[in-house]
């Protein structure tokens, strides 16, 4: 279990796992070794609501940084998720063609979407946000739109 | 053709959730049932009078077996049929039966898409079907 920054809006509490990075539209980032697992931020599975369906890209599939790495349909929006890393898809999580659910009930645990053998193991890490500079960023954006 | 039972109508409690897609899907499976596939089997009871603790929508729940239509996992229709002293003979959520019908992607609010049509339709014959188990079954079946 990691441990977790969080703040609370309204009556929704956000939590950011401290021992992994971020892209700016939410997903994580964690170095596994020579790999990257990767995963979606409890701010964006809140905010996005119960998921239906997850469609990961196949294992073997080269991605560009910023490339199409996953859509997730849920009951409010449909995501594309870009790569927050250039690299090949090695692994996928199988319970996302079952119970894709699982994104929203334990998103940095159980519910990662795929693992990534990365091109270069830090390239584009400077365009990823630590857990303090994301969790500014989001709490940021959440206290804004509360107050609308 | 089966025994009905007509004493006791099985009880359909949509979501009451209004600008929300999957409320209305499960709105318009719980009028193809009521108004169309089962009219003489089945009663609607609208979720907000429970909420309201109304007499008459009360005892209706009490007194009849329910099938709940819950438009997201807060499930309001079921606890309040619960709440209300009822019994939930089965228990249904859109998202999921969703997943059973990708093809049948539901959008808009006031009026459904065809996709949310169908998929309504697709729910609605599912409940149908349990309806015919449990009034066949004469006690209001087995409340699992």
């Amino acid at each position: 279990m990691p441990d977790y920054i969080e703040f609370t809006v309204d009556k929704f509490t956000f939590k950011v796992a401290i021992d992994r990075y971020y892209s700016m539209e939410g997903l994580w980032v964690k170095r596994e070794g020579n790999n990257i697992r990767i995963g979606i931020s409890d701010y964006l599975q809140q905010r996005s609501g119960d998921v239906a369906f997850s469609e990961v890209k196949p294992i073997g599939t080269k991605l560009a940084f910023g490339d199409e790495l996953a859509v997730i349909e849920t009951i409010k929006v449909d995501i594309s998720l870009s790569s927050p890393v250039a690299g090949r898809v090695i692994e996928l999580n199988p319970a996302m063609q079952t119970t894709p659910e699982i994104i929203n009930q334990d998103p940095y645990g159980s519910g990662w979407l795929a693992v990534i053998e990365p091109d270069e193991a830090y390239a584009h890490v400077e365009q990823l946000l630590d857990p303090q500079a994301y969790f500014a960023r989001i709490k940021h954006e959440a206290e804004r739109e509360i107050s609308k | 053709m089966a025994e009905i039972d007509r004493t006791r109508r099985v009880v359909i409690v949509p979501c009451s959730g209004i600008g929300k897609t999957y409320g209305t899907v499960s709105r318009e499976a719980a009028y193809d049932v009521t108004e169309d596939l089962r009219p003489e089997q089945t009663r609607l009871v609208a979720l907000s009078k429970l909420v309201l603790g109304e007499a008459e929508a009360r005892s209706i729940v009490a007194s009849n077996p329910a099938i709940t239509i819950d438009g997201c996992k807060l499930a309001c229709a079921t606890k309040m049929v619960l709440e209300s002293g009822g019994t939930v003979a089965q228990d249904y959520a859109v998202l999921e039966v969703y997943r059973r019908y990708k093809q049948l992607k539901p959008q808009g609010i006031a009026e459904l898409n065809e996709g949310g049509k169908l998929l309504a339709r697709a729910l609605a014959d599912e409940i149908a079907q349990v309806v015919d188990g449990l009034t066949r079954s004469g006690d209001g079946g087995d409340n699992g």
